[in-house]
């Protein structure tokens, strides 16, 4: 399985990730799905990976990165293409 | 102005599969420069039967010569070798319904030197002899199974990972490259009521916007094929051996990957 960006949260990562591959291909793709089984464990996963998040500053860095490709798609969409 | 690249391809595996195996190309043995993937944020919507995903990867980037020789270092974040990480954010769309896949990734680090976004649309090859689509739902129940066995279960034939009639799935990748290196610079500038910005008018700030952005095509034509062959590779090991075969796969490929960052 791909590594988690933090070692800490490699253990609940891939505990979540065999959920999410064992639903994904037994109900998804089946159309059988009724709700996100693997909910539970993709809070205990994201509990660890906000933190981690946090702590490494990257939270920020998403924030300001998704703020910035609204004003980059708004640029787009100038006639001129020019500021 | 902006740059395009655009390709179109297709596999020649049943649409799931290829979904599935988007999911899990991380690690492959063409991935070595990814470090990892995680997943920032899942939905699934039971109405519609679509799943939405978010997920960020960390890759090892390096800045190619052509770039630092054209703006400082410090501008991409690069160490003197030009080696550097950069954040790729990933959002996707799955319909399994109605047969198609949605991605769209983006850089999220010196955007303002150049941004990348890569749009990718999968959906199963229609053939004329297709029934509706809830009859393939049904078809594909045995041959899911077979995948999530372990190794022991060896080898299921190809045809057991069939969706119905649709066994090849098409993809349309668009990568559109956009500098507008320069324009924040001058904005931040202009706030700032400072002027010190000697190293920007020695060029014209098109130029250099187009001359990043022709660096950034060039570099994305030699990237695509790659990541086509890295999807491949996973598709492979999924016919071969299902998810077991994956996973030892993609140890394999770690290790490799680890020993490869150790020797840098």
């Amino acid at each position: 399985m791909s590594a988690s960006l933090a070692a800490e949260c490699n253990e609940v990562k891939e505990r979540y990730d065999t959920c999410f591959l064992k639903w994904y291909s037994e109900k998804f793709l089946r159309g059988n799905a009724q709700t996100d089984e693997c909910a539970p464990l993709f809070t205990q996963y994201k509990t660890c990976l906000n933190k981690a998040l946090k702590e490494r500053g990257i939270d920020k860095m998403l924030e300001d990165a998704r703020e910035d490709s609204r004003e980059t798609d708004i640029e787009y969409m100038k006639p001129s293409g020019k500021s | 102005m902006v740059k395009v690249y655009s390709q179109a391809n297709s596999y020649d595996y049943p649409f799931p599969i290829v979904t599935l195996a988007y999911f899990l190309r991380y690690p492959n043995p063409f991935s070595t420069h990814v470090l990892s993937t995680d997943v920032l944020d899942r939905t699934f919507d039971p109405i519609t039967q679509r799943l939405h995903t978010t997920r960020l990867h960390l890759k090892r980037s390096k800045a190619p010569g052509a770039v630092l020789k054209l703006i400082p270092r410090s501008f991409v974040g690069a160490s003197a070798q030009g080696e550097s990480q950069a954040y790729i954010l990933e959002r996707s769309t799955v319909d399994v319904k109605e047969g198609w896949m949605k991605t769209e990734s983006r850089n999220l680090e010196w955007t303002g030197v150049l941004s990348v976004i890569e749009k990718q649309m999968y959906h199963a090859t229609r053939t004329p002899s297709t029934a509706d689509s809830s009859g393939k739902l049904g078809k594909s129940s045995s041959s899911l199974d077979d995948i999530f066995k372990d190794s022991s279960n060896s080898k299921p034939p190809l045809e057991s990972f069939a969706f119905g009639t649709d066994r090849t799935t098409d993809v349309t990748t668009m990568v559109t490259l956009h500098s507008t290196l320069g324009q924040r610079f001058k904005r931040k500038q202009a706030e700032e009521g400072e002027e010190k910005v000697g190293f920007f008018r020695s060029w014209s700030q098109a130029s250099l916007q187009r001359s990043i952005e022709a660096i950034g095509l060039r570099r994305t034509s030699k990237s695509q094929p790659n990541a086509v062959e890295g999807m491949k590779v996973v598709l492979e090991r999924l016919r071969e051996g299902g998810f077991a075969n994956v996973l030892e796969g993609m140890r394999r490929d770690r290790e490799q990957a680890l020993g490869i960052k150790g020797k840098v």
